[in-house]
């Protein structure tokens, strides 16, 4: 440490000493509201840039550079704690307690949690939830599979097709739910001729949701199974043929297995997406559907996870509750996608 | 060197891109500081308004208050949804509150302790209808007064030779009914009832406003005995509520069908406007403007038992003062807004049905005549709807809804909604 002079070492630790106390006397004033002269926002600045100043003369060579990499990712992590991180463990916080939204009262345990599996119409949209999003995994799949081979093969207008089939995904889910609305309400059933639309009912309103959702994200799905497909190579698939592959085996032997990292992606997409289906459901049905669960009538037959989650906190007013169902969510959600990037991983690297 | 000269000025880039990003920050600090410390407490007030289709006349007021009294009112609006109290919660969050704010009745329990009593006002004199709570004491400035029953389209009653008076009992409902339906084509009616128990986006009006009727249809204006049972654990009394299936059946069975289950509430308003429909089951906010209707509009009681003879009138939502604000202000504008010169715009200009007994001017709204008769004669009913738990409509609607499709009849109905809402309170 020899090579560093005093005066560099008292400029270091003094600049980083200010800092600080700025930084905290900034903070204190925020926190107290005793801020008379309206400078807390300058202090807490000036006190950031100086413990900088101070951090990077920092007198080391050896862990020089480890700073000098903390102090440019130090904006991007401060952002991600502040946005991400932090509000998670506050949301885990507020659901042990009885927040509306304006004040806390009480805490009350883990009493959300055993209120929230009590609950007949939470649990059916847990069971809805799983329903679609395994319909969905199949069908978005099946479908935009289909059509990446409709669109790399050898027909005439295929920019046309990729844009046409596209689109849906550009289109909001709200305004899209709005529009389907009016389709099956108005269209349908003038060509049909009934009565009442297919949103009408429970069940007919689920399929309802399953054919937007398909309809809207079949389409981007898509694109990554175009891509995906056309990364595989043009000689093997010539060699194939030479070889007297007919077009179902190249399909099957050559393709499925070339573009199975496509397919991993892609089914963790939807899947992700599936579970987190939110706004189609609200502008469609927004949840309305009567069915009889666990002996009960309810109300709320097609409304899904996110949007029970929703109802909870910003309609009922029951903010702390819909925190304990928000972090169940996010537990269900992290295990399912853990466990699916697992299998995922092992099944390409067997290939 | 030049190496460490470009890391100077990288790290420089990002301490002032710091600076930059604080600065809105400390902005906003320092004019939050000039607002509330500068000694002048009474001039200035914020209001935050949640009904977004008269914030222009609201601005006009504003512009005379300041004309008139030299204090200052800034109007905010929030747009699009009646409900502000997810913004609110926001801006309490972020110590950002008006001091003047919209609530409905039943969330004032959530505000306890926050809100300013104005007890003792001069313009409590003027009004029945302030809010007024247990705990907190007067806390509503009412600025408006909304009604519901069955509207009707007065020229078509007349026509067949119905008198809307009578309609007081469920006989005489079903005998309209009948009379009219037998002579639609006369009338160049499309069915008898504009009703509509649509849930995904009409459900607040099946849900709340006609749920209403149940809780408070005959009843006077300060009897709380349904809506007491009702948030007593959810309970239902149970021949009140048969009576009340038995007479939506009734609606359902005369509704237009394309209406009933799966319709909107333009289609509905727009079918009484055009006088397709002989009632519809809105209330007074459905048509605003006399150049709407070129017929009479009145109201007339859902009277599920014999005898009801009552609308539901009253304040939907109420101003409130924060108590954390600037009191003073609000309660000096909440005076001069009792006042003519406010009464005038907010009556003339903004449509609203003034609450106060001494306003001079008559509002324009086509369904104003009928109202101020029920409420003179002091047959009205509380809107205590507004004061059962949050979110009790979106289970509610869907029982309607299941009736309307015929899936349910008035016994199993009423069973439902026992059910219903006996599971709802019990979460």
């Amino acid at each position: 440490m020899g090579e560093f002079s005093a005066k560099r070492k008292i400029f270091s630790f003094g600049t980083m000493i200010i800092g600080i106390a700025l930084m905290v006397a900034g903070l204190f004033m925020a926190i107290t509201l005793t801020d008379f002269l309206g400078i807390r926002g300058e202090l807490i600045i000036a006190g950031c840039i100086l413990f900088f100043v101070g951090l990077y003369f920092f007198p080391t060579l050896k862990h020089h550079r480890g700073i000098i990499n903390f102090m440019f990712l130090f904006p991007l992590l401060f952002a991600f704690v502040v946005t991400v991180i932090f509000p998670l463990f506050i949301g885990i916080g507020y659901s042990f307690t009885d927040w509306d939204g304006i004040t806390v009262n009480k805490g009350v345990g883990f009493g959300n949690y055993q209120r929230m599996f009590g609950e007949a119409q939470f649990m059916w949209s847990v069971l809805i939830t799983f329903l679609f999003v395994i319909i969905n995994i199949i069908l978005v799949n099946l479908v935009a599979f289909l059509l990446a081979l409709l669109c790399t093969s050898k027909l005439k207008g295929l920019g046309f097709f990729r844009a046409a089939y596209f689109v849906p995904n550009l289109i909001g889910g709200i305004v899209l739910g709005y529009i389907w609305q009016f389709i099956f309400s108005k269209v349908i059933t003038e060509i049909l001729n009934s009565q009442a639309s297919m949103l009408v009912e429970t069940k007919t309103a689920f399929i309802g949701i399953v054919m937007v959702y398909v309809w809207q994200y079949a389409g981007y799905i898509m694109l990554i199974y175009i891509t995906g497909l056309n990364t595989v190579p043009g000689d093997i698939i010539e060699a194939s043929s030479i070889d007297g592959a007919n077009a179902l085996q190249t399909l099957f032997k050559i393709k499925i297995p070339m573009i199975a990292p496509t397919i991993t992606i892609c089914t963790f997409l939807t899947l992700t997406s599936a579970f987190k289906q939110f706004d189609v459901n609200l502008s469609l049905t927004n949840g309305t559907g009567s069915v009889t669960f666990m002996g009960k009538y309810l109300s709320k037959g097609t409304s899904m996870l996110a949007h029970n989650i929703y109802e909870t906190a910003f309609v009922n007013n029951e903010y702390a509750y819909g925190e304990a169902k928000a972090v169940f969510f996010f537990i269900v959600l992290a295990i399912v996608s853990i466990i699916q990037v697992r299998v995922s991983n092992k099944r390409e690297v067997e290939l | 060197m030049r190496k460490k000269l470009l890391s100077m000025l990288l790290v420089g880039a990002m301490a002032s891109s710091f600076v930059a990003c604080g600065q809105p920050n400390t902005a906003n600090t320092e004019s939050g500081n000039a607002s509330s410390g500068d000694g002048t407490a009474t001039s200035s007030v914020t209001l935050l308004n949640g009904k977004p289709e008269i914030d222009a006349q609201l601005q006009d007021l504003a512009a005379l208050y300041k004309e008139e009294t030299g204090n200052e009112l800034i109007v905010q609006t929030i747009g699009g949804d009646t409900n502000a109290s997810d913004e609110l919660k926001k801006m309490k969050a972020a110590g950002n509150m008006p001091d003047i704010f919209v609530i409905e009745a039943n969330q004032a329990s959530s505000w306890d302790g926050l809100l300013a009593d104005l007890a003792g006002e001069s313009w409590t004199d003027k009004t029945e209808f302030e809010l007024v709570d247990d705990s907190m004491g007067t806390i509503g400035f009412p600025y408006t007064v909304e009604a519901t029953a069955l509207g009707y389209n007065a020229d078509v009653l007349t026509a067949a030779g119905i008198d809307p008076s009578t309609l007081t009992s469920p006989a005489a409902y079903k005998e309209a009914f009948e009379t009219l339906d037998s002579k639609k084509d006369e009338l160049g009616l499309k069915a008898v009832l504009g009703w509509c128990a649509e849930p995904s986006n009409l459900g607040w009006s099946s849900g709340t406003h006609v749920f209403a009727q149940y809780l408070d249809a005959g009843l006077a204006a300060d009897d709380t005995t349904y809506i007491d049972l009702l948030n007593d654990g959810g309970q239902v009394d149970h021949d009140r509520m048969l009576a009340f299936a038995e007479f939506v059946g009734m609606m359902n069975q005369y509704s237009d069908p394309d209406l009933l289950v799966d319709g909107t509430y333009d289609e509905q308003v727009a079918g009484f406007k055009a006088g397709e429909y002989a009632f519809i089951t809105q209330g007074n906010w459905c048509v605003t403007s006399p150049d709407d209707v070129d017929f009479e509009c009145g109201f007339a009681p859902y009277a599920f038992e014999d005898g009801i003879d009552t609308i539901i009138a009253g304040p939907p939502s109420y101003w409130v003062a924060y108590s954390e604000g600037n009191v003073d202000g609000a309660k000096a504008f909440f005076d001069w807004c009792a006042g003519d010169s406010a009464q005038n715009i907010l009556v003339n200009d903004a449509g609203l049905v003034s609450p106060f007994d001494d306003c001079q001017y008559e509002a324009v709204n086509p369904f104003y005549s009928s109202m101020k008769s029920y409420i003179d004669a002091g047959k009205f009913s509380g809107w205590h709807t507004m004061l059962k738990k949050d979110g009790l409509q979106n289970q509610t609607c869907q029982v309607f809804a299941d009736y309307a499709q015929g899936k349910l009849d008035a016994e199993s109905f009423t069973t439902t909604m026992e059910q219903v809402i006996a599971d709802y309170y019990a979460n």
